[in-house]
Protein backbone atom coordinates (compact mmCIF):
# COMPACT_ATOMS: atom_id res chain seq x y z
CA UNK A 1 0.00 0.00 0.00
CA UNK A 2 2.81 2.57 0.54
CA UNK A 3 4.17 2.43 -2.86
CA UNK A 4 0.66 3.60 -4.45
CA UNK A 5 0.23 6.08 -1.94
CA UNK A 6 3.20 7.50 -2.67
CA UNK A 7 3.05 7.25 -6.64
CA UNK A 8 -0.43 8.96 -6.17
CA UNK A 9 1.15 12.10 -3.70
CA UNK A 10 3.86 12.11 -6.28
CA UNK A 11 1.71 12.68 -8.99
CA UNK A 12 -0.70 14.94 -7.50
CA UNK A 13 2.42 17.01 -6.05
CA UNK A 14 4.13 17.13 -9.76
CA UNK A 15 0.66 18.94 -11.15
CA UNK A 16 0.47 21.04 -8.02
CA UNK A 17 4.36 22.04 -8.68
CA UNK A 18 3.38 22.32 -12.74
CA UNK A 19 0.92 24.84 -12.11
CA UNK A 20 2.70 26.47 -9.75
CA UNK A 21 5.68 27.31 -11.44
CA UNK A 22 3.61 28.48 -14.43
CA UNK A 23 1.33 30.94 -12.15
CA UNK A 24 5.01 32.18 -10.40
CA UNK A 25 6.41 32.71 -14.45
CA UNK A 26 3.29 34.37 -14.95
CA UNK A 27 3.44 36.97 -12.19
CA UNK A 28 7.00 37.12 -12.55
CA UNK A 29 6.79 38.13 -16.36
CA UNK A 30 3.88 40.75 -16.01
CA UNK A 31 4.65 41.31 -12.53
CA UNK A 32 2.62 41.35 -9.04
CA UNK A 33 -0.70 42.24 -10.82
CA UNK A 34 -4.05 40.17 -12.51
CA UNK A 35 -2.87 41.33 -16.11
CA UNK A 36 -5.68 42.61 -18.35
CA UNK A 37 -3.85 41.66 -22.07
CA UNK A 38 -3.31 38.00 -20.57
CA UNK A 39 -6.29 37.26 -18.13
CA UNK A 40 -4.90 34.68 -14.85
CA UNK A 41 -8.00 32.62 -14.86
CA UNK A 42 -7.44 32.03 -18.85
CA UNK A 43 -3.87 31.66 -18.96
CA UNK A 44 -3.90 29.07 -15.35
CA UNK A 45 -6.96 27.26 -17.18
CA UNK A 46 -5.07 25.89 -20.20
CA UNK A 47 -2.22 25.42 -17.87
CA UNK A 48 -4.46 23.40 -15.71
CA UNK A 49 -5.30 21.12 -19.36
CA UNK A 50 -1.82 20.79 -19.99
CA UNK A 51 -0.72 19.70 -17.14
CA UNK A 52 -2.62 16.17 -17.90
CA UNK A 53 -0.59 15.58 -21.11
CA UNK A 54 2.38 16.80 -19.85
CA UNK A 55 2.02 14.23 -16.45
CA UNK A 56 1.05 11.37 -19.04
CA UNK A 57 4.46 12.42 -20.97
CA UNK A 58 6.19 12.45 -18.00
CA UNK A 59 5.39 9.57 -16.68
CA UNK A 60 6.10 7.41 -20.16
CA UNK A 61 9.86 8.70 -19.52
CA UNK A 62 9.52 6.69 -16.61
CA UNK A 63 10.69 9.01 -13.76
CA UNK A 64 8.70 7.40 -11.13
CA UNK A 65 9.87 3.95 -11.50
CA UNK A 66 11.37 2.24 -8.64
CA UNK A 67 14.69 1.96 -9.19
CA UNK A 68 15.20 5.32 -11.27
CA UNK A 69 17.86 7.32 -10.21
CA UNK A 70 16.83 10.69 -10.21
CA UNK A 71 19.46 12.23 -10.04
CA UNK A 72 20.98 10.67 -13.18
CA UNK A 73 21.54 13.06 -16.04
CA UNK A 74 19.57 10.96 -18.02
CA UNK A 75 16.42 11.96 -15.73
CA UNK A 76 17.49 15.18 -16.05
CA UNK A 77 17.12 15.48 -19.45
CA UNK A 78 13.77 13.53 -19.61
CA UNK A 79 12.33 16.26 -17.07
CA UNK A 80 13.86 18.89 -19.34
CA UNK A 81 11.69 17.66 -22.63
CA UNK A 82 8.55 17.18 -20.67
CA UNK A 83 8.50 20.70 -20.11
CA UNK A 84 9.86 21.77 -23.58
CA UNK A 85 6.88 19.50 -24.42
CA UNK A 86 4.57 20.77 -21.17
CA UNK A 87 5.08 24.86 -22.83
CA UNK A 88 3.93 23.76 -25.83
CA UNK A 89 0.29 22.06 -24.94
CA UNK A 90 0.26 25.32 -22.39
CA UNK A 91 0.55 27.52 -25.76
CA UNK A 92 -1.22 25.07 -28.19
CA UNK A 93 -4.12 24.78 -25.81
CA UNK A 94 -4.10 28.44 -25.01
CA UNK A 95 -4.57 29.51 -28.34
CA UNK A 96 -7.29 27.00 -29.37
CA UNK A 97 -9.40 27.91 -26.21
CA UNK A 98 -8.55 31.94 -26.42
CA UNK A 99 -7.29 31.90 -29.94
CA UNK A 100 -4.67 34.19 -28.31
CA UNK A 101 -0.55 33.85 -27.83
CA UNK A 102 1.38 35.23 -25.11
CA UNK A 103 4.56 36.78 -24.21
CA UNK A 104 8.34 34.53 -25.51
CA UNK A 105 9.64 35.59 -22.38
CA UNK A 106 6.80 33.50 -20.41
CA UNK A 107 7.32 30.82 -22.59
CA UNK A 108 11.06 30.50 -21.57
CA UNK A 109 10.80 30.92 -17.98
CA UNK A 110 7.61 29.04 -17.37
CA UNK A 111 9.78 26.27 -19.22
CA UNK A 112 12.83 26.51 -17.08
CA UNK A 113 11.15 27.32 -14.33
CA UNK A 114 8.63 23.81 -14.62
CA UNK A 115 12.01 22.03 -15.30
CA UNK A 116 14.20 23.06 -12.31
CA UNK A 117 11.44 22.69 -9.90
CA UNK A 118 10.02 19.33 -11.17
CA UNK A 119 13.74 18.04 -11.39
CA UNK A 120 14.45 19.40 -7.62
CA UNK A 121 10.98 17.72 -6.46
CA UNK A 122 11.57 14.56 -7.70
CA UNK A 123 15.13 14.05 -5.84
CA UNK A 124 13.23 14.97 -2.92
CA UNK A 125 10.73 12.69 -3.28
CA UNK A 126 13.32 9.68 -4.76
CA UNK A 127 14.53 10.69 -1.01
CA UNK A 128 11.19 10.55 0.33
CA UNK A 129 10.08 7.02 -1.22
CA UNK A 130 13.51 5.13 -0.46
CA UNK A 131 13.14 6.49 3.46
CA UNK A 132 9.56 4.81 3.48
CA UNK A 133 9.63 1.82 1.06
CA UNK A 134 12.52 0.51 3.38
CA UNK A 135 11.75 1.94 7.13
CA UNK A 136 10.44 -1.55 9.28
CA UNK A 137 9.50 -4.25 6.79
CA UNK A 138 10.43 -3.43 3.48
CA UNK A 139 8.28 -3.39 0.83
CA UNK A 140 10.39 -5.10 -1.91
CA UNK A 141 12.20 -7.92 -0.64
CA UNK A 142 14.58 -8.43 -2.78
CA UNK A 143 16.64 -12.32 -3.53
CA UNK A 144 20.07 -12.55 -4.83
CA UNK A 145 21.13 -15.85 -6.35
CA UNK A 146 24.33 -16.74 -6.84
CA UNK A 147 27.80 -15.42 -4.88
CA UNK A 148 30.22 -13.54 -6.62
CA UNK A 149 32.88 -10.75 -6.46
CA UNK A 150 30.15 -8.98 -8.52
CA UNK A 151 27.68 -9.41 -6.11
CA UNK A 152 29.43 -8.28 -2.54
CA UNK A 153 29.98 -5.16 -4.66
CA UNK A 154 26.16 -4.84 -5.24
CA UNK A 155 24.94 -5.74 -2.08
CA UNK A 156 27.44 -2.89 -0.42
CA UNK A 157 26.06 -0.49 -3.67
CA UNK A 158 22.67 -1.14 -2.71
CA UNK A 159 23.17 -0.59 0.89
CA UNK A 160 24.66 3.04 0.69
CA UNK A 161 22.18 4.11 -2.05
CA UNK A 162 19.25 2.67 0.69
CA UNK A 163 18.16 1.42 -2.10
CA UNK A 164 13.92 0.10 -2.75
CA UNK A 165 14.77 -3.44 -3.67
CA UNK A 166 16.06 -4.50 -0.40
CA UNK A 167 18.59 -7.81 -0.32
CA UNK A 168 17.31 -10.31 2.33
CA UNK A 169 18.29 -13.37 1.61
CA UNK A 170 21.06 -15.08 -0.37
CA UNK A 171 21.02 -18.43 -2.46
CA UNK A 172 23.87 -19.75 -4.45
CA UNK A 173 23.71 -23.29 -6.62
CA UNK A 174 26.96 -24.45 -5.39
CA UNK A 175 26.68 -23.18 -1.63
CA UNK A 176 29.07 -21.19 -0.18
CA UNK A 177 30.69 -21.17 3.37
CA UNK A 178 29.51 -17.72 4.73
CA UNK A 179 26.27 -17.14 7.04
CA UNK A 180 25.87 -13.61 5.54
CA UNK A 181 27.16 -11.63 2.73
CA UNK A 182 27.16 -7.96 3.58
CA UNK A 183 24.76 -8.33 6.37
CA UNK A 184 22.32 -10.07 4.10
CA UNK A 185 22.15 -13.75 5.22
CA UNK A 186 22.96 -16.69 2.97
CA UNK A 187 20.01 -19.39 3.12
CA UNK A 188 21.74 -21.89 1.11
CA UNK A 189 21.61 -23.45 -2.19
CA UNK A 190 18.56 -23.27 -4.92
CA UNK A 191 16.89 -26.22 -3.59
CA UNK A 192 16.13 -23.46 -0.87
CA UNK A 193 13.82 -21.65 -3.14
CA UNK A 194 10.79 -22.16 -3.45
CA UNK A 195 10.74 -21.76 0.88
CA UNK A 196 13.06 -18.63 0.57
CA UNK A 197 10.82 -17.23 -2.13
CA UNK A 198 7.53 -17.87 0.29
CA UNK A 199 8.95 -17.09 3.78
CA UNK A 200 10.30 -13.54 3.00
CA UNK A 201 7.54 -12.96 0.55
CA UNK A 202 9.76 -11.87 -2.26
CA UNK A 203 9.06 -9.24 -4.47
CA UNK A 204 12.30 -9.02 -6.81
CA UNK A 205 15.05 -12.08 -7.94
CA UNK A 206 18.19 -10.59 -8.59
CA UNK A 207 20.48 -13.02 -10.70
CA UNK A 208 24.08 -12.50 -9.90
CA UNK A 209 25.66 -15.96 -11.89
CA UNK A 210 24.16 -19.66 -12.24
CA UNK A 211 23.28 -18.67 -15.76
CA UNK A 212 22.69 -22.17 -16.16
CA UNK A 213 19.85 -21.54 -13.97
CA UNK A 214 18.15 -18.53 -15.19
CA UNK A 215 14.74 -20.56 -17.08
CA UNK A 216 14.22 -22.54 -13.85
CA UNK A 217 14.63 -18.99 -12.02
CA UNK A 218 12.58 -17.31 -14.87
CA UNK A 219 10.03 -20.13 -14.78
CA UNK A 220 10.03 -19.67 -10.40
CA UNK A 221 9.41 -15.94 -10.71
CA UNK A 222 6.58 -16.16 -13.18
CA UNK A 223 4.74 -18.76 -11.45
CA UNK A 224 5.05 -16.78 -8.14
CA UNK A 225 4.57 -12.99 -10.01
CA UNK A 226 7.97 -11.75 -8.81
CA UNK A 227 10.27 -9.39 -10.86
CA UNK A 228 13.09 -10.99 -12.67
CA UNK A 229 16.54 -8.94 -13.18
CA UNK A 230 19.91 -10.41 -14.31
CA UNK A 231 23.13 -8.74 -13.87
CA UNK A 232 24.78 -8.35 -16.95
CA UNK A 233 28.28 -9.79 -16.02
CA UNK A 234 26.31 -12.73 -16.25
CA UNK A 235 26.55 -12.66 -19.64
CA UNK A 236 30.04 -11.57 -19.34
CA UNK A 237 28.21 -7.71 -20.26
CA UNK A 238 31.04 -5.57 -17.87
CA UNK A 239 30.78 -2.63 -20.03
CA UNK A 240 28.59 -0.85 -17.57
CA UNK A 241 26.80 0.23 -20.92
CA UNK A 242 24.91 -2.59 -22.49
CA UNK A 243 21.17 -1.61 -23.25
CA UNK A 244 17.91 -3.03 -24.56
CA UNK A 245 16.97 -2.02 -28.17
CA UNK A 246 15.27 -3.26 -31.31
CA UNK A 247 16.22 -5.04 -34.03
CA UNK A 248 13.52 -4.88 -36.59
CA UNK A 249 11.10 -5.27 -33.85
CA UNK A 250 12.85 -7.64 -31.55
CA UNK A 251 14.50 -6.83 -28.25
CA UNK A 252 17.92 -7.57 -28.47
CA UNK A 253 21.02 -6.65 -25.77
CA UNK A 254 23.54 -4.63 -26.94
CA UNK A 255 26.73 -3.79 -26.09
CA UNK A 256 28.93 -2.06 -28.77
CA UNK A 257 32.53 -1.06 -29.01
CA UNK A 258 34.04 2.15 -27.67
CA UNK A 259 33.77 4.97 -29.56
CA UNK A 260 33.80 9.18 -29.46
CA UNK A 261 30.85 10.46 -27.01
CA UNK A 262 29.04 11.59 -30.03
CA UNK A 263 28.47 8.37 -30.99
CA UNK A 264 26.01 8.01 -28.43
CA UNK A 265 23.81 9.53 -30.56
CA UNK A 266 23.76 7.84 -33.97
CA UNK A 267 24.76 3.97 -32.79
CA UNK B 1 23.06 -60.74 5.60
CA UNK B 2 20.95 -57.47 4.82
CA UNK B 3 21.09 -54.87 2.30
CA UNK B 4 21.03 -51.34 3.78
CA UNK B 5 20.30 -48.33 0.73
CA UNK B 6 21.82 -44.96 1.57
CA UNK B 7 19.47 -42.34 0.16
CA UNK B 8 19.50 -39.78 2.61
CA UNK B 9 20.91 -36.97 0.63
CA UNK B 10 19.05 -33.83 -0.93
CA UNK B 11 21.33 -33.65 -4.05
CA UNK B 12 21.40 -29.82 -3.99
CA UNK B 13 23.82 -30.09 -7.37
CA UNK B 14 20.75 -31.62 -9.73
CA UNK B 15 18.63 -28.76 -8.88
CA UNK B 16 15.98 -28.50 -10.60
CA UNK B 17 15.37 -32.44 -10.86
CA UNK B 18 15.49 -33.21 -7.48
CA UNK B 19 13.66 -30.38 -6.01
CA UNK B 20 10.63 -33.03 -5.58
CA UNK B 21 12.09 -36.36 -5.34
CA UNK B 22 15.45 -37.48 -4.04
CA UNK B 23 18.05 -38.23 -6.77
CA UNK B 24 17.58 -42.15 -6.41
CA UNK B 25 14.34 -41.83 -7.49
CA UNK B 26 15.27 -40.12 -10.90
CA UNK B 27 14.48 -41.72 -13.65
CA UNK B 28 17.14 -43.90 -15.87
CA UNK B 29 16.70 -45.93 -18.60
CA UNK B 30 13.04 -46.22 -18.19
CA UNK B 31 12.91 -46.79 -14.48
CA UNK B 32 14.26 -45.16 -10.88
CA UNK B 33 18.01 -45.11 -10.47
CA UNK B 34 17.59 -47.31 -6.98
CA UNK B 35 14.99 -49.90 -9.02
CA UNK B 36 18.06 -51.23 -11.29
CA UNK B 37 20.14 -51.12 -7.70
CA UNK B 38 17.57 -53.60 -6.06
CA UNK B 39 16.97 -55.43 -8.57
CA UNK B 40 20.56 -57.00 -8.72
CA UNK B 41 20.41 -57.35 -4.68
CA UNK B 42 19.83 -61.58 -4.30
CA UNK B 43 16.62 -62.23 -4.19
CA UNK B 44 15.32 -63.07 -0.46
CA UNK B 45 17.55 -60.81 1.34
CA UNK B 46 15.64 -58.03 3.32
CA UNK B 47 16.15 -54.22 2.01
CA UNK B 48 16.45 -51.41 4.05
CA UNK B 49 16.20 -47.86 2.03
CA UNK B 50 17.17 -45.10 4.35
CA UNK B 51 15.77 -41.22 3.58
CA UNK B 52 15.09 -38.03 4.91
CA UNK B 53 12.03 -36.47 6.03
CA UNK B 54 11.57 -34.83 2.71
CA UNK B 55 11.33 -37.44 0.32
CA UNK B 56 10.19 -40.04 2.27
CA UNK B 57 6.86 -39.73 0.47
CA UNK B 58 8.08 -40.93 -2.94
CA UNK B 59 9.96 -43.49 -2.10
CA UNK B 60 6.90 -45.08 -0.03
CA UNK B 61 5.15 -44.84 -3.47
CA UNK B 62 7.80 -46.05 -5.37
CA UNK B 63 8.22 -48.74 -2.56
CA UNK B 64 4.54 -49.62 -2.79
CA UNK B 65 4.98 -49.98 -7.13
CA UNK B 66 7.85 -52.69 -6.58
CA UNK B 67 7.29 -56.48 -6.84
CA UNK B 68 10.20 -57.32 -4.25
CA UNK B 69 9.25 -58.42 -0.50
CA UNK B 70 11.52 -57.57 2.61
CA UNK B 71 11.68 -54.04 1.75
CA UNK B 72 11.90 -51.90 4.58
CA UNK B 73 11.62 -47.54 4.68
CA UNK B 74 13.60 -46.03 7.52
CA UNK B 75 12.90 -42.33 7.69
CA UNK B 76 15.79 -39.79 9.60
CA UNK B 77 14.23 -36.80 10.93
CA UNK B 78 16.06 -34.94 8.98
CA UNK B 79 14.23 -32.33 6.26
CA UNK B 80 17.04 -29.52 5.06
CA UNK B 81 20.50 -30.37 3.29
CA UNK B 82 22.62 -29.19 6.74
CA UNK B 83 20.57 -31.54 9.31
CA UNK B 84 21.50 -34.63 7.41
CA UNK B 85 23.16 -37.34 9.55
CA UNK B 86 25.81 -38.07 7.01
CA UNK B 87 25.78 -41.83 5.47
CA UNK B 88 28.00 -43.11 8.24
CA UNK B 89 25.46 -41.48 10.65
CA UNK B 90 22.39 -43.04 8.69
CA UNK B 91 24.02 -46.73 8.97
CA UNK B 92 24.88 -46.37 12.73
CA UNK B 93 21.60 -45.12 14.11
CA UNK B 94 19.73 -47.97 12.10
CA UNK B 95 22.06 -50.44 13.31
CA UNK B 96 21.65 -49.30 17.23
CA UNK B 97 18.04 -48.18 16.76
CA UNK B 98 17.48 -52.11 15.15
CA UNK B 99 19.69 -53.97 17.29
CA UNK B 100 21.05 -55.31 13.77
CA UNK B 101 23.80 -58.14 14.49
CA UNK B 102 24.35 -59.12 10.90
CA UNK B 103 26.60 -58.79 8.11
CA UNK B 104 25.78 -55.49 6.11
CA UNK B 105 25.71 -55.21 2.19
CA UNK B 106 25.51 -51.58 1.91
CA UNK B 107 24.87 -49.53 -1.16
CA UNK B 108 24.86 -46.02 -2.22
CA UNK B 109 21.46 -45.16 -3.73
CA UNK B 110 22.97 -42.30 -6.48
CA UNK B 111 25.40 -45.21 -8.12
CA UNK B 112 24.46 -47.47 -11.36
CA UNK B 113 26.47 -50.57 -10.92
CA UNK B 114 26.76 -52.73 -13.79
CA UNK B 115 28.27 -55.95 -11.97
CA UNK B 116 26.76 -58.99 -10.74
CA UNK B 117 26.00 -58.54 -6.59
CA UNK B 118 25.90 -62.29 -6.33
CA UNK B 119 29.32 -62.65 -7.65
CA UNK B 120 30.68 -59.62 -5.34
CA UNK B 121 29.26 -61.37 -2.47
CA UNK B 122 30.84 -64.76 -3.43
CA UNK B 123 34.02 -62.47 -2.74
CA UNK B 124 33.28 -61.34 0.65
CA UNK B 125 34.84 -63.99 3.29
CA UNK B 126 34.27 -62.53 6.87
CA UNK B 127 36.31 -59.09 5.92
CA UNK B 128 35.15 -55.77 4.85
CA UNK B 129 34.59 -55.93 1.43
CA UNK B 130 34.05 -52.72 -1.18
CA UNK B 131 33.73 -52.87 -4.59
CA UNK B 132 36.70 -50.89 -6.25
CA UNK B 133 36.48 -49.67 -10.12
CA UNK B 134 39.65 -48.49 -12.27
CA UNK B 135 39.22 -45.21 -13.73
CA UNK B 136 42.43 -45.17 -15.55
CA UNK B 137 42.87 -41.53 -14.64
CA UNK B 138 44.76 -40.04 -11.71
CA UNK B 139 43.24 -37.11 -12.10
CA UNK B 140 39.67 -37.83 -11.66
CA UNK B 141 40.62 -40.32 -8.71
CA UNK B 142 41.13 -37.30 -6.95
CA UNK B 143 37.09 -37.08 -6.56
CA UNK B 144 37.18 -40.88 -4.88
CA UNK B 145 37.81 -42.40 -1.92
CA UNK B 146 41.31 -44.09 -3.72
CA UNK B 147 41.84 -47.82 -3.10
CA UNK B 148 46.14 -48.37 -2.54
CA UNK B 149 46.15 -52.62 -3.69
CA UNK B 150 48.03 -54.47 -0.96
CA UNK B 151 48.60 -58.37 -1.64
CA UNK B 152 46.20 -60.61 -3.59
CA UNK B 153 42.75 -58.86 -2.64
CA UNK B 154 43.84 -57.06 0.19
CA UNK B 155 43.77 -53.36 0.60
CA UNK B 156 47.03 -51.86 1.60
CA UNK B 157 45.91 -48.38 1.84
CA UNK B 158 42.86 -45.90 1.86
CA UNK B 159 42.99 -42.61 0.56
CA UNK B 160 39.80 -39.97 0.82
CA UNK B 161 39.72 -37.54 -2.16
CA UNK B 162 43.70 -37.71 -2.27
CA UNK B 163 45.70 -34.68 -3.63
CA UNK B 164 48.14 -36.85 -5.42
CA UNK B 165 46.15 -40.52 -5.45
CA UNK B 166 48.49 -43.64 -5.54
CA UNK B 167 46.69 -45.41 -7.26
CA UNK B 168 43.23 -45.24 -10.10
CA UNK B 169 41.29 -47.44 -8.27
CA UNK B 170 38.70 -46.26 -6.83
CA UNK B 171 35.52 -47.17 -4.45
CA UNK B 172 32.33 -47.05 -4.99
CA UNK B 173 29.25 -47.10 -3.46
CA UNK B 174 29.35 -50.89 -2.73
CA UNK B 175 30.73 -52.38 0.45
CA UNK B 176 30.18 -54.85 3.05
CA UNK B 177 30.24 -54.50 6.68
CA UNK B 178 30.68 -58.00 8.29
CA UNK B 179 29.09 -57.73 12.06
CA UNK B 180 32.03 -58.03 13.28
CA UNK B 181 33.05 -54.56 13.16
CA UNK B 182 29.62 -52.81 13.17
CA UNK B 183 31.04 -51.48 16.74
CA UNK B 184 33.81 -49.62 14.82
CA UNK B 185 31.01 -48.20 12.52
CA UNK B 186 29.29 -47.36 15.47
CA UNK B 187 32.19 -45.63 17.16
CA UNK B 188 33.51 -43.88 14.26
CA UNK B 189 30.55 -42.54 12.76
CA UNK B 190 29.83 -41.03 15.84
CA UNK B 191 33.27 -38.99 15.25
CA UNK B 192 32.61 -39.04 11.26
CA UNK B 193 29.28 -39.55 10.34
CA UNK B 194 29.82 -38.65 7.03
CA UNK B 195 32.68 -40.03 6.04
CA UNK B 196 31.73 -43.55 4.60
CA UNK B 197 35.55 -43.80 2.91
CA UNK B 198 37.05 -43.42 6.17
CA UNK B 199 35.73 -46.04 7.47
CA UNK B 200 38.01 -48.17 6.05
CA UNK B 201 41.20 -46.39 6.51
CA UNK B 202 39.88 -46.82 10.64
CA UNK B 203 39.79 -50.51 9.64
CA UNK B 204 43.02 -50.88 8.73
CA UNK B 205 44.43 -48.30 11.29
CA UNK B 206 42.41 -51.07 13.69
CA UNK B 207 44.65 -53.46 11.89
CA UNK B 208 41.30 -55.19 10.41
CA UNK B 209 41.84 -56.87 6.61
CA UNK B 210 40.18 -54.87 4.20
CA UNK B 211 39.33 -56.45 1.00
CA UNK B 212 38.44 -55.67 -2.00
CA UNK B 213 36.49 -56.54 -5.64
CA UNK B 214 37.45 -55.23 -8.92
CA UNK B 215 35.14 -55.13 -11.71
CA UNK B 216 35.16 -54.03 -15.38
CA UNK B 217 31.14 -53.37 -15.86
CA UNK B 218 30.48 -50.06 -16.30
CA UNK B 219 29.80 -48.33 -12.42
CA UNK B 220 28.40 -44.65 -12.50
CA UNK B 221 28.30 -42.29 -9.95
CA UNK B 222 25.36 -40.10 -10.97
CA UNK B 223 26.49 -36.82 -8.83
CA UNK B 224 25.71 -34.01 -11.64
CA UNK B 225 23.99 -33.21 -14.64
CA UNK B 226 26.58 -33.93 -16.96
CA UNK B 227 26.97 -37.59 -14.39
CA UNK B 228 23.41 -38.29 -15.21
CA UNK B 229 23.50 -37.73 -18.63
CA UNK B 230 26.73 -40.10 -18.83
CA UNK B 231 24.66 -42.68 -17.48
CA UNK B 232 22.28 -42.24 -19.38
CA UNK B 233 24.01 -42.38 -22.81
CA UNK B 234 26.22 -45.54 -21.32
CA UNK B 235 22.91 -47.46 -20.52
CA UNK B 236 20.63 -46.27 -23.75
CA UNK B 237 23.56 -46.48 -26.76
CA UNK B 238 22.16 -45.18 -29.48
CA UNK B 239 18.70 -45.35 -29.50
CA UNK B 240 15.12 -43.55 -28.33
CA UNK B 241 13.45 -45.42 -25.49
CA UNK B 242 9.79 -44.17 -26.00
CA UNK B 243 6.89 -45.04 -23.50
CA UNK B 244 3.96 -46.30 -25.42
CA UNK B 245 1.80 -43.55 -24.04
CA UNK B 246 3.61 -41.02 -25.52
CA UNK B 247 3.06 -39.56 -29.19
CA UNK B 248 6.13 -38.71 -31.33
CA UNK B 249 5.10 -37.24 -35.06
CA UNK B 250 7.55 -35.94 -37.06
CA UNK B 251 9.89 -35.81 -34.70
CA UNK B 252 14.32 -37.17 -35.13
CA UNK B 253 15.87 -38.60 -32.25
CA UNK B 254 19.70 -38.83 -32.19
CA UNK B 255 21.89 -40.65 -29.81
CA UNK B 256 20.43 -41.48 -26.47
CA UNK B 257 16.90 -40.47 -25.97
CA UNK B 258 13.94 -41.44 -23.37
CA UNK B 259 10.35 -40.11 -23.82
CA UNK B 260 8.01 -40.71 -20.54
CA UNK B 261 4.55 -41.25 -20.09
CA UNK B 262 1.90 -38.96 -21.63
CA UNK B 263 4.45 -37.24 -23.61
CA UNK B 264 3.39 -34.95 -26.97
CA UNK B 265 6.51 -34.07 -28.91
CA UNK B 266 6.27 -33.12 -32.49
CA UNK B 267 8.32 -31.34 -35.25
CA UNK B 268 11.42 -31.64 -33.23
CA UNK B 269 14.79 -32.45 -33.01
CA UNK B 270 16.24 -34.39 -30.08
CA UNK B 271 19.71 -35.39 -29.29
CA UNK B 272 20.72 -36.64 -25.77
CA UNK B 273 17.36 -35.78 -24.18
CA UNK B 274 16.04 -37.32 -21.11
CA UNK B 275 11.83 -36.07 -21.24
CA UNK B 276 10.12 -36.89 -18.28
CA UNK B 277 6.00 -37.51 -18.03
CA UNK B 278 3.27 -35.42 -19.39
CA UNK B 279 5.92 -33.04 -21.53
CA UNK B 280 4.66 -31.37 -24.69
CA UNK B 281 7.31 -30.07 -27.23
CA UNK B 282 6.79 -28.92 -30.56
CA UNK B 283 8.73 -27.45 -33.03
CA UNK B 284 12.23 -27.25 -30.95
CA UNK B 285 15.72 -28.62 -30.83
CA UNK B 286 16.79 -29.82 -27.84
CA UNK B 287 20.38 -31.00 -27.28
CA UNK B 288 21.69 -32.31 -23.89
CA UNK B 289 18.79 -31.38 -22.13
CA UNK B 290 16.22 -33.06 -19.35
CA UNK B 291 13.08 -32.41 -19.30
CA UNK B 292 11.04 -32.59 -15.99
CA UNK B 293 7.33 -33.56 -15.65
CA UNK B 294 4.47 -31.25 -17.03
CA UNK B 295 7.00 -28.94 -18.91
CA UNK B 296 5.45 -27.39 -21.76
CA UNK B 297 7.62 -26.63 -24.72
CA UNK B 298 7.13 -24.46 -28.34
CA UNK B 299 9.38 -22.56 -30.69
CA UNK B 300 12.72 -23.24 -29.01
CA UNK B 301 16.48 -24.42 -28.98
CA UNK B 302 18.09 -25.53 -25.92
CA UNK B 303 20.99 -26.91 -25.08
CA UNK B 304 22.55 -28.20 -21.98
CA UNK B 305 19.52 -27.39 -19.55
CA UNK B 306 17.66 -29.04 -16.86
CA UNK B 307 14.19 -27.88 -16.71
CA UNK B 308 12.10 -27.34 -13.56
CA UNK B 309 8.47 -29.36 -13.51
CA UNK B 310 5.96 -27.12 -15.53
CA UNK B 311 8.33 -24.89 -16.71
CA UNK B 312 6.33 -22.97 -20.26
CA UNK B 313 8.66 -21.84 -22.84
CA UNK B 314 6.58 -20.44 -25.48
CA UNK B 315 8.01 -18.61 -28.40
CA UNK B 316 5.44 -17.65 -31.32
Amino acid sequence: MRRPLILFLWLATDYALFLAAYAFAYFFRVGWIFSSDLPFHDYMTAVAISGIPWLAFLATTRTFGLTRNQRSPRNAAYIAYASVLGIAFVTLVYFFLFQGIFSRMLVIEAAVLSAVTTWTWHMAMGFIMRAVLISGHPVYPTLIVGVTRETRTLLKHLRERRSVLVPVAILDASGVKEKEIEGVPVKGKLDKLEETLRDFGITHVLQCSDLEQSINLLGACRAHGITYMLLPSVLGIVEQDERVESLEGKAVTVVSPDAGWWSWFFR
Amino acid sequence: MRAFILAGGFATRLWPLTEKRAKPLLPLAGKPIITHLVEKIPDGMPVTVSTNGAFADGFKKWMDGLDRKGMELVVEGTLRDDQKLGALGSIAQWVEAEKIDDDLLILTGDNYLGFSLEKFLKAFHGNPLLAAHDIGDLERAKAFGVVVPGEGVRVKAFEEKPKSPSSTLVSTGCVVFPKSTLSVVKDYAKVKPDNLGGIFEEFLRKNLAVEYFTFTEPWMDIGSFHSYLDAHRELIGERALIDPTATVKETECRGSVTIGKNCSIEGSELTDCMIFDNVTIRNCTLKNCVIDDGCVLEGIDLQKQMLRTGTKLIVR
